[in-house]
């Protein structure tokens, strides 16, 4: 349970740290360590296989590809100051109302005593082989027609027209 | 609770060995590299430090030592100098999983896996870890305030994403021919059955030039190895470091070269499995046994290291718009063909009822269903090539 | 079930038909693609299945959506002409293809029985709009559109997501059914059950992120501004197929899973349909465009829709699918038009979508002319369209049902409808008396058979609505 607290704390401050940086880079590399910090939560919950997968894709794939773009675009100059007080303002009070929110949801919420069973073999990764494959096959399945628009959709919006300017 | 201490004192004394054997594999693979690459070019190589120059190693580290340790001008300082630690620490986490050998007596019925720890995803840590190596180079790169060295660090983002693909495809592959992620199992998986031949080598061929090719890139070796390609970039990302910084980048390269060795051993050559094992455990007793696989992987591994220096002192470094066209046209269909095949080759034997070499017959022959698909597709995109050019 | 599976394959099936050099095929196989899914979709009728471990149930009001959307797809696919001869900027197959898939992912919001399938069919539908939205490459509006669209779309789709993970913490369940019946029992006590604020919380983040992709009032910034920027083609897919479908997806799970806390989203509801009927109608207004018109009026017309899924009487299925219907149809043929006479009379080489453009159409061009006045008036609602009955069958659901605020409600549609005449008029108005000098337009065979069907199925449902509402 310490551990947990611990976690959470370098959870959320990285987390602050990704809204706060000045520097583009050093917010993406402080989402990384963020992601760092959900795995381990997911391995305190045994889910060995999410914590490996959310490395890999997330960490290892995705945030490469963001750091790569920042780098190209070279954000360092012209950061314009768009936002004026008044969307500030709205921003600040909107989340501060969700937070609110959630934070009496939370505060009202039972956890009991954990009554499903759990037990070793919980978030292994043959028991969600098992689910994946037989409980929720068809979403599965059916995930692969949305990967595969995503994909059509970036070669046909990425390909290079004839007579387009190269670079 | 003494049973545990004294696990946790053997393991605690396993992985400091095993941390100290791979430095010095590394170490002494910058040393290699220079006895190979002497040999040949029909040269001498290093004889002057000790017999044989063997000390050559230790005179290289007090050099890089005592260089000076430049930070650039505005440079983010923190990160670079950060980082080349975070690439020594990918490159030495690998080893974590990887079986260095079978279970040893510790007596009282205490038995220890020569493994740092045996996880349930144990491949996929493996890949995890090696998906995030890419962020030493690449955040170096950037904080180097540089612009060859953001173009080498550039090139190694895409370059690792682009072949990580292939070779979590080849990997699926062994998965599905031995149904856990964990290494320990798909080396036990190799062990049954008839000595050597049960290595998965034999079933996976296509998958194993893959993943080779794939390793030879994620370490950015030649002919991978635009990231420093020094003609285009002077030294890549690695350009602005000095000292003993650039020491942990070129460290961590060779440490990459080892545990990937040992991964490949792994897979597809039977980890710690020798011939006639068996009776080496029946004469010898367990701990023998077990030894002697560690030698065996360490061989196997050591061989890889070898292989690479060989292809680098072979083979010239590629372009960068080949190596991104045999990333993507070229290694991840063939990927996906060989997971394909594998599932055939899985299914054929258990549909006919047929004996276990069925299946190894049955991948073999996809070499040829691959060569011929590769034919008759190459002839019919020539043809179109030149009907391009024609216009 | 059969048509997602159909409408997955196909779409496939129709990237690989890109490598045929005729374009002609290519909208004649896609539309037969479409109509056997239909076909598929149909052969049902009458059975009540559960698909592969409860994530899919199909009965007649999904089929019923289901159909509808196919049929306007087999529509926008049948005025698509093969996205013209420019042989370089234009990619016909893949269009075809995430339009198959686009309506499969349509499907699978209409049929779901579990919260994870209405997330994937959302996604899919919401990743081929963006992609079709920003398919005009070279077209700076387009790539806005585009990329607004996206980054709207997934922060509301995020949103959806909390909201369905909260629910599950709630309840315990990703089956709608299942989260009804927990729902409904522990309402029963009257009190708080655990964690009773975690599943407001996540009713209330649901309800958001469907909102948005029907485009209500307080989240339809994005509408006006993708519906002029995409290419007009998507832009009559995207107000007919993406409405339907994400009208049918939140009246499914209102009806099933939340009945029982219905005044827990019933007030912010009421608030919300009327602040789209006020926003929608009185911005449209103003517009000197002609699509962005069309993209205020669906705004609006997502407001009526509302109005049904409120009142929560018997009706209520029959009248959300006459309306849905009505208004499908009268959509296509208006944009058809549209598009057609913008392509005809260009204005620094883009099309001109102002009313200006449509000056004095019903010279040279009586049918196109017709076409669109019907399609006006169904809009509208004027007797003997189907848009009346459409509003007429609204209208009578809201007075049967008791509650005072209705009674409001009812005040704000009807005054808000008189406004809609007064828009919905001024093509009328160019059409037939302003001067303007337009050719003669010549029509593809099947875009006049098209049109043909629209303008009939909107005048036969005008006269006899009993035709289609009985079936219900």
């Amino acid at each position: 349970m310490n551990f947990w607290y611990f976690l959470t704390a370098l959870t959320l401050l990285s987390a602050l740290m990704v809204v706060f940086a000045k520097n583009p880079i050093h917010s993406v590399l402080y989402l990384v360590f963020t992601f760092f910090c959900i795995s381990g939560h997911y391995v305190l919950l045994n889910a060995q296989f999410l914590m490996a997968v959310n490395i890999i894709v997330y960490a290892g794939a995705i945030m490469v590809l963001f750091l790569f773009v920042i780098m190209m675009l070279d954000l360092r100059k012209n950061v314009p100051e768009s936002k004026s007080n008044l969307t500030k303002l709205a921003g600040a009070v909107l989340g501060g109302t969700l937070l609110v929110v959630f934070i009496a949801a939370t505060r009202h919420m039972n956890l009991g005593n954990g009554s499903g069973a759990i037990g070793a073999q919980t978030g292994m990764v043959e028991s969600l082989g098992m689910i994946l494959y037989k409980d929720y096959l068809l979403p599965f399945e059916l995930v692969s027609v949305l990967f595969f628009v995503a994909m059509v959709g970036a070669v046909m919006l990425g390909k290079r027209e004839a007579g387009e300017r190269n670079f | 609770m003494e049973i545990t201490s004294t696990l946790f004192a053997a393991k605690a004394i396993y992985i400091g060995l095993i941390f100290a054997i791979t430095l010095g594999v590394a170490a002494y693979s910058t040393y290699g590299e220079r006895i190979v690459a002497a040999w040949m070019q029909d040269r001498v190589g290093p004889d002057r430090a000790g017999p044989f120059g063997i000390f050559q190693p230790l005179a290289d580290a007090v050099k890089m030592f005592m260089k000076e340790d430049f930070i650039p001008a505005n440079s983010s300082k923190w990160l670079f100098i950060a980082w080349p630690c975070l690439s020594m620490l990918t490159a030495l986490l690998t080893s974590a999983v990887v079986p260095f050998g079978d279970k040893l007596d510790l007596g009282g019925g205490i038995e220890m896996d020569l493994q740092g720890i045996d996880v349930n995803i144990g491949i996929l840590w493996v890949f995890g870890i090696v998906s995030l190596g890419v962020y030493g180079i690449l955040v170096g790169g950037w904080a180097s305030n540089n612009k060859y060295s953001l173009l080498g660090a550039i090139r190694a983002a895409s370059q690792n994403i682009s072949y990580e693909l292939a070779m979590g495809l080849s990997i699926i592959a062994i998965l599905m021919m031995t149904g856990s992620l964990s290494t320990k199992v798909i080396v036990e998986t190799q062990q049954n059955g008839a000595g050597f031949l049960s290595w998965n080598i034999w079933s996976q061929p296509i998958g194993f030039v893959i993943f080779i090719v794939c390793a030879f890139a994620e370490c950015n070796r030649t002919p991978f190895d635009l990231p420093e390609c020094e003609t285009e970039l002077i030294g890549g990302y690695h350009t602005e470091y000095s000292s003993m910084k650039l020491g942990f980048y070129l460290f961590s390269e060779y440490i990459n070269m080892f545990v990937s060795g040992a991964v490949m051993a792994t897979l597809y050559f039977g980890g710690y499995d020798y011939p006639f094992n068996e009776v080496v455990e029946a004469q010898f007793g367990q701990n023998i046994a077990a030894l002697v696989g560690v030698g065996a992987l360490m061989g196997k591994a050591l061989f890889f290291v070898f292989v690479f220096m060989w292809v680098r002192w072979t083979l010239p470094r590629f372009r960068y718009d080949q190596l991104m066209n045999l990333g993507w046209t070229g290694l991840i269909p063939i990927s996906m063909f060989n997971v394909v095949w594998t599932g055939l080759s899985i299914l054929i034997p258990t549909t006919f009822n047929l004996p276990a070499w069925a299946s190894i017959v049955v991948s073999w022959s996809g070499i040829g269903v691959l060569l011929i698909g590769l034919i008759i597709y190459h002839g019919a995109t020539s043809k179109k090539k030149t009907v391009a050019l024609a216009h | 079930m059969n048509a997602i599976i159909a409408l997955s394959l196909s779409g496939i099936a129709s990237l690989f038909l890109g490598f045929s050099t005729n374009r002609k095929n290519l909208l004649i196989t896609t539309l037969l693609f479409v109509l056997v899914a239909l076909g598929l979709n149909l052969a049902d009728w009458n059975h009540e299945y559960f698909w592969f471990n409860n994530m899919l149930k199909t009965d007649n009001l999904s089929i019923n959506f289901s159909s509808v959307i196919l049929l306007s797809t087999a529509l926008v696919v049948a005025i698509s002409r093969s996205f013209g001869d420019d042989e370089e900027h234009t990619h016909p197959a893949e269009y075809y293809a995430i339009m198959l898939f686009a309506a499969a992912g349509a499907l699978m919001m209409v049929t779901y029985e579990n919260m994870i399938m209405l997330f994937v069919g959302l996604e899919i539908l919401s990743v081929s709009m963006y992609i079709l939205t920003g398919s005009d490459k070279r077209n700076l509006r387009s790539n806005e559109a585009a990329l607004k669209y996206f980054l709207m779309g997934a922060f509301a789709t995020g949103i959806l997501l909390f909201g369905v993970a909260l629910v599950y913490g709630a309840t315990g369940s990703f089956n709608i059914h299942g989260i009804g019946e927990v729902v409904s029992r522990t309402k029963k006590g009257m009190e708080l059950f655990e964690g009773g604020v975690i599943l407001y919380a996540g009713i209330i983040l649901i309800f958001i992120g469907l909102l948005f992709k029907v485009s209500a009032a307080p989240f339809h910034f994005w509408t006006p501004d993708v519906y002029e920027g995409a290419p007009t083609i998507f832009t009559t897919f995207m107000s007919t197929v993406v409405k339907t479908a994400g009208v049918a997806a939140m009246y499914r799970l209102l009806s099933i899973s939340f009945p029982a806390v219905y005044g827990l989203w019933g007030n912010p509801l009421v608030w919300i349909t009327c602040l789209t009927l006020i926003v929608g109608n009185i911005t449209a207004v103003y517009q000197q465009s002609f699509k962005r018109m069309l993209a205020y009026s669906s705004i609006s017309h997502a407001g009526y829709l509302l109005i049904t899924i409120l009142a929560k009487t018997p009706n209520t299925n029959g009248s959300i699918l006459f309306y849905s219907l009505a208004y499908s149809i009268a959509t296509i043929s208006a944009f058809a038009v549209l598009m057609i006479v913008s392509e005809n009379k260009p204005k620094d080489g883009k099309p001109d979508e102002s009313f200006e453009a449509l000056n004095g159409l019903s010279v040279n061009n009586p049918f196109l002319a017709f076409v669109l006045t019907v399609s006006m008036l169904s809009l509208a609602g004027i007797p003997l369209t189907a848009g009346f009955f459409g509003k007429f069958f609204i209208f009578t659901d809201a007075f049967s049902n008791v509650s005072p605020l209705f009674k409001n409600i009812l005040v704000v549609a009807i005054l808000m409808s008189a406004v809609g005449v007064y828009y919905y008029f001024k093509p009328i108005i160019a059409v037939y008396m302003k001067k303007g000098e337009i050719a003669e337009i010549q029509l593809p065979l099947i875009y006049k058979i098209t049109l043909i069907i629209t303008t009939a199925l909107t005048i036969i449902l005008g006269i006899a609505p009993d035709l289609v509402k009985n079936m219900f």
